[in-house]
């Protein structure tokens, strides 16, 4: 096995340990944490599959926003981890049942489906195609996703406002 | 099968397929509100390594999985923020986020 292989199996390993930890864990500062290691292992799976741009922006946006977000979230709630009992009622057993089965069948029609692709093909998106592909043919969802933006950066602003004016009320 | 062990369509289609279940799981699993939208993060990041994988493999003269998963890392970025704006204010207003006991906005 080369080194490039046992690095590769280290960024799946890391996803699917940070994963694991993230739903599974039973401190929600621990689950943040493995989400952040999932986070991390899946911008190595970018790099492996030839998009270190791609793999630049997932740690740029996931890790260095939305999780940073997610912190100061918890530190605004406290995390309060109280009396975690997991499945107390049946029917989440059962979902959770139905779940794992679904996943089983799909894993199965994964191993029996061979996906007919070429892996030996050049593969060089760079980020001058991704921008020549951004203002040529995707432009209405490009100007859509920063009107998307500014939506939730004022719907945020007035949720805090409207908050702090109620705060009386109970 | 192919001589290295990264050019194999079907690892990257396996690690997609386990974070889309990881996040469904913890969305039943969980019950605080931040818990559940860790596990969103995960579903979207599932679908972001899918479609990367898709376009790598079958479809590798042109970049439109690289947008789309742009586009996906955008509208993540404005959830999670409305999210927990939402989930801030019900922290003001409940003093907890336990997803099962909050009952005034459920009929």
């Amino acid at each position: 096995m080369s080194i490039g292989e046992s690095i590769f199996l280290l960024a799946i390993a890391a996803t699917m340990g940070g994963a694991l930890t993230a739903v599974f864990a039973r401190s929600i500062v621990h689950a943040m944490m493995g989400l952040i290691t999932a986070l991390f292992g899946i911008a190595g799976l970018y790099v492996y599959l030839n998009n270190t741009f791609l793999a630049m922006m997932q740690i740029l946006i996931y890790v260095g926003a939305i999780s940073i977000l997610i912190a100061f979230a918890i530190m605004l709630l406290g995390p309060d981890s109280k009396k975690y009992t997991g499945f107390s009622v049946p029917g989440k057993l059962i979902s959770a049942l139905a779940v794992a089965a679904v996943s089983v069948v799909m894993f199965v029609r994964f191993i029996l489906t061979n996906l007919k692709g070429d892996p030996h093909a050049v593969y060089a998106v760079t980020a001058k195609d991704l921008g020549r592909i951004f203002t040529d043919r995707l432009v209405l969802p490009f100007e859509l996703i920063s009107l998307l933006l500014v939506v939730a950066i004022i719907g945020a602003v007035m949720l805090s406002i409207s908050s702090r004016n109620s705060r009386g009320d109970k | 099968m192919s001589a290295l062990l990264y050019q194999n369509a079907d690892i990257y289609l396996f690690v997609a397929v386990f974070l889309l279940f990881c996040g469904i799981a913890g969305l039943i699993y969980r019950r605080t509100l931040i818990g559940m939208l860790v596990s969103m993060e995960l579903i979207m990041n599932g679908a972001g390594l899918n479609l990367i994988a898709i376009n790598r493999f079958i479809s590798p003269d042109n970049g439109y999985g690289l947008a789309f998963t742009l586009i996906i890392m955008g509208i993540a970025a404005a959830e999670s923020a409305i999210a927990l704006s939402i989930i801030i204010i019900i922290a003001k207003r409940y003093r907890h986020i336990e997803s099962g006991d909050i009952k005034e906005l459920k009929y």
